[in-house]
């Protein structure tokens, strides 16, 4: 494991200086450029807010907050796995080329995403900031660890669904249909008590992207500090996925470059 | 000390006649279903063993398909033998494949510091590098625009100046001397000539007998993955063309 994490460290600037390309390259044609990023979480969460507080007239500015927060760990760790799970087959020619630690690939594509998830982080701290019901407590730095271990965790699974796709490709359809039914199954556009009030409350619980949608929010949103169990859960998650991955890595390494 | 040193290896594609399977047939296959895309093996490469000590220089030859590609890949580290030992020993420095692995998006001069970055080079080396890389390549404002709209001769300036770049120990060539124009050919020529007296140990790769006796110290004749003749660049080239010859 450690020797396959030196080897992505030691190619650092290779995948550091490819995320900034495709950053760059995203947003090279467009007027906004990376405001695209900034608007997009913006507009989602300005129409979530004027259906919703129609629906049920709930307080709109709580409801703003408490959205893009979710939203924001979800997109992120939608769009790693969604984008990762080709990122062999996108990267095909280096794999061919040269024999790298293939855990660079998926990097790439979670350092990418992580870029967005801070930009939309950024909009929500300054929401907070305005409208919050609690402004900014100093809980606020509790966020940093769930955001690390949260980037880990997207970096486990989009590894683990790379190596399936390569093999499989039908997997990247089944994992973007599966996504859309998540969604609806994570309290992201309604409050977790939807479900909890229905007897599913472990459906919640149990759910590995609410627990990170509620390690940002507590602290950022709420001001409060997340019950340690929920950061137990987290970690064990992570280590699972990192764990996995690592042992596909180590399982598959040599035998995927004749499935690509 | 650059090394190479291979012990029985064995090298096998297994490809599908079609397409690859499929989840589902993956997951049915034994209960009911026969395979309708069965496996084809390709043993591309068979039992090889051969040792190459510091300032040996090899040439390969053989017909197309002969395994010499793979092998050149195999001691590249992209493929990995199925059973047998591969020990390669210091820097290496592959020249296959220039022109793919290039990003269509980025520019000239993004892309030279991505292929350093990828061939080991730091911030620090490359800095160095850059603007030698791009008096080699000649290729001056072009440099300034995104590589997809560079014309095939143009990528294999860039790609080549880029690959050559590096002072390897091990220096693994798959036919890359028939590149550009023919200013180009004579430069890249001239490049290669320098690279492969500065590297300890060298690998080429081609169908042009006549830079193998120019070059090698050492020949091998390939044939169905197998080594056929192993010798001196003069005997094994003089063999392969008598063959050539007897079958025409």
């Amino acid at each position: 494991m450690f020797q396959q994490l030196s080897a992505v460290w030691k190619f650092r600037y290779f995948w550091l200086s490819l995320v900034r390309m495709d950053l760059y390259t995203r947003y090279r044609r467009s007027f906004l450029g990376i405001g695209w990023s900034l608007l997009t979480p913006l507009a989602m969460t300005g129409i979530f807010c004027v259906v919703f507080s129609t629906l049920n007239g709930s307080n709109w500015k709580d409801y703003a907050q408490q959205t893009l927060a979710a939203l924001a760990a979800w997109e992120f760790l939608r769009n790693t796995l969604v984008s990762g799970c080709k990122s062999f087959i996108q990267n095909e020619a280096y794999i061919r080329l040269s024999p790298l630690p293939f855990g660079i690939y998926p990097l790439r594509t979670v350092m990418g995403n992580s870029i967005h998830f801070f930009i939309t982080l950024g909009v929500l701290v300054a929401l907070v900031a305005f409208l919050g019901s609690v402004y900014i407590q100093p809980t606020i730095w509790l966020v940093a660890p769930a955001v690390l271990m949260m980037m880990l965790f997207g970096w486990g699974i989009a590894t683990i669904a790379a190596f399936a796709t390569t093999y499989f490709h039908d997997v990247s359809h089944l994992i973007e249909v599966s996504a859309q039914a998540f969604f609806f199954l994570t309290p992201i556009i309604y409050p977790p008590s939807l479900l909890i009030n229905q007897s599913l409350g472990w459906l919640v619980e149990v759910n590995p992207v609410y627990v990170f949608i509620e390690l940002i929010r507590e602290p950022l949103v709420a001001g409060k500090i997340p019950r340690l169990d929920r950061y137990a859960y987290a970690a064990g998650l992570t280590a699972a996925s990192l764990g996995l991955a690592m042992g596909t890595i180590a399982w598959l390494q040599k035998r995927v470059v004749f499935q690509l | 000390m650059a090394r190479i040193e291979l012990n029985h290896v064995n090298v096998t594609f297994s490809l599908r006649k079609t397409t690859r399977v499929t989840l589902k047939e993956y997951l049915l296959k034994g209960l009911f279903l026969t395979s309708v895309n069965p496996v084809v093996a390709i043993h591309a490469l068979n039992d090889l063993s051969f040792t190459l000590v510091e300032g040996e220089r090899l040439g390969v030859i053989g017909h197309n398909g002969a395994g010499k590609s793979t092998m050149l890949k195999m001691l590249a580290g992209v493929y990995a033998p199925n059973s047998g030992t591969r020990i390669v020993e210091g820097s290496i420095c592959s020249l296959f494949d220039i022109a793919v692995g290039f990003e269509g998006e980025a520019n000239g001069w993004d892309n030279i510091t991505f292929r350093g970055y990828l061939q080991g080079e730091t911030p620090r080396t490359l800095k160095a590098k850059r603007q030698e890389i791009a008096d080699f390549s000649e290729l001056g404002d072009f440099l300034n625009i995104p590589v997809r709209y560079y014309s095939a001769g143009m990528l294999v300036r860039l790609a080549f100046a880029i690959a050559t770049a590096t002072e390897p120990e091990v220096l693994l060539v798959d036919e890359v001397l028939s590149v550009g124009d023919m200013a180009f050919v004579a430069k890249a020529k001239e490049r290669m000539r320098q690279m492969m007296r500065k590297s300890s140990l060298m690998v080429l790769v081609s169908h042009d007998l006549e830079s193998v006796q120019e070059f090698c110290t050492r020949a091998l004749w390939m044939e169905h993955g197998r080594v056929k003749l192993d010798g001196s660049p003069k005997d094994v080239v003089a063999a392969y063309q008598a063959s050539v010859a007897a079958a025409a």
